[in-house]
């Protein structure tokens, strides 16, 4: 695929979110770019056909990763290297290195962004699944003062789509830093390891001392639904029970009943349920076998 | 005036300061290869999946391909032309590929050993898993990979040599 369509799409850097903005809003059919790593790809191969691309990569302030005793803020343009690196992030919030870690090759965790990531609001977005656990939130800059911020779940509203209103901007994401302990799995299943995945679930759980009943139960599964989907029927039915065998059957169960996954040249629909309970299972064994990342 | 889909930009390529004039959001690959002539960084899928473009920016492995030029401003790449010493003499890694029989139609190699370049920078001992995880997103049709992991791990093992001697 040769870049000389690339070379008649214009290309500004800003260095400052404002001037970002003001570069957005003045141009019909400008598009945002972080690490470019699917926006590019897509308009080579003409799926998308911006008329100026606008880099979020000059602009220092937006990739920064700054840990707090209460949350930690992750710039929407900090590298999936640069956080799977960070000390920090590594002891406090294991279970987004592990997705990270699981995600395309190194070369493309060194440009691309976990804010791009989540804005492409692919319904397999790797990095959507462990901030839908955590808690997270999404800070956006617009057009009006301040910024606001919605629930990393609540960004999805469609495959590709996102509530962010044009020209709006997505500055950074904050994880809470949980009260008590929990224990977090990350699981991905795809044709190989690099390969998008067809189905994949995060699931992280606060246990009480007795290391056996479930106090709080987050599950989220990616590629199984027009967006990442929270499984809040197996949160409910995890929530204050003792994780015995048959529970975790009954989870997986109702995980596969959940979901709601398409057929496409990835996998099929049922194949998709089948792995969505196999990975519901897997998850919540790990965590109760002390496996899961703490 | 100035044509204002053109911008001029410097950087330091393979150690060299250079300045550029690179249109729109051409990707590197095209400047590297077009502008300065330097085609041992290959354009294979284009898309990121293949590594046959991988050059490395401040030592981290990228896809050149996906990489728009104007990106690399103020920044330092080092493309395959860059690795061997004074006089030609090759890198431990290119040593290695060379000893081993890691290379065999050649189109991947650039690439191949780009990527092994930036893993052996982090560390000159790495293990067979983290070899395979570095260079997953570089892909060979000819080796089957069995002769890159040990020309990687060959490189290695003369890039330890040669800082033993160093020292």
């Amino acid at each position: 695929m040769s870049g000389y369509g690339l070379r008649r799409l214009p290309y500004r850097r800003p260095s400052s979110v404002a001037e970002a903005l003001e570069e957005r809003l003045g141009s019909a059919g400008a598009r945002y770019v972080a690490g470019g790593t699917d926006l590019l790809v897509r308009i080579k191969g003409g799926v998308e056909r911006p008329a100026l691309l606008v880099s979020l990569r000059g602009i220092e302030e937006l990739r920064s990763i700054v840990v707090e005793d209460e949350t930690t803020t992750i710039g929407a343009l900090a590298t999936l290297s640069e956080i799977g690196a960070a000390p920090e992030l590594r002891a406090r919030h294991p279970v987004l290195r592990e997705a990270i870690r699981g995600m395309a090759s190194v070369q493309i965790r060194n440009v691309a962004t976990l804010g791009g990531n989540i804005c492409r609001a692919s319904p397999c977005a790797d990095g959507a699944l462990p901030l839908m656990v955590l808690g997270a939130r999404a800070r956006i800059a617009g057009r009006g003062a301040g910024e606001r911020e919605v629930a990393v779940e609540e960004l999805f509203t469609g495959p590709g789509e996102t509530c962010l209103e044009p020209g709006e901007l997505l500055t950074s994401i904050v994880v809470p830093r949980a009260a008590q302990p929990r224990r977090g799995v990350c699981l991905k299943q795809g044709r190989v390891r690099v390969d998008l995945a067809f189905a994949s679930l995060a699931a992280q759980l606060r246990l009480a001392a007795d290391g056996e009943t479930c106090e709080q139960a987050r599950v989220a599964a990616g590629a199984v639904a027009p967006t990442p989907l929270r499984l809040a029927r197996v949160e409910t039915l995890l929530e204050g029970e003792r994780m015995t065998p048959e529970l975790l059957q009954r989870a997986a169960e109702i995980a596969r009943d959940e979901v709601r996954p398409i057929s496409d040249l990835r996998a099929s629909a049922d194949h998709r349920r089948h792995i969505s309970g196999v990975l519901c299972r897997r998850a919540l064994e790990r965590i109760l076998g002390g496996r899961g990342e703490s | 005036m100035s044509d204002p889909a053109r911008s001029s930009i410097r950087f330091t390529l393979n150690g060299a300061e250079v300045a550029a004039q690179v249109e729109g959001s051409e990707p590197l690959t095209d400047l590297l290869r077009d502008t300065f002539g330097l085609v041992g960084t290959r354009e294979g899928c284009g898309k990121g999946e293949c590594g046959a473009c991988t050059v490395l920016i401040d030592g981290l492995a990228v896809n050149a391909c996906l990489t728009p030029a104007q990106e690399v401003e103020g920044r330092a790449v080092v493309t395959i032309e860059g690795l061997a010493g004074p006089a030609g003499r090759l890198a431990p890694i290119q040593r290695g590929f060379v000893e081993r029989g890691g290379i065999q139609c050649g189109f991947c190699s650039p690439g191949m050993i780009l990527a092994a370049q930036a893993l052996l920078e982090r560390s000159d001992a790495p293990a067979e898993e983290g070899i395979r995880e570095a260079l997953a997103g570089n892909l060979c049709r000819c080796t089957g990979y069995v002769q890159i992991v040990r020309s990687v791990e060959r490189g290695a093992e003369i890039l330890r040599e040669e800082r033993r001697r160093d020292v």
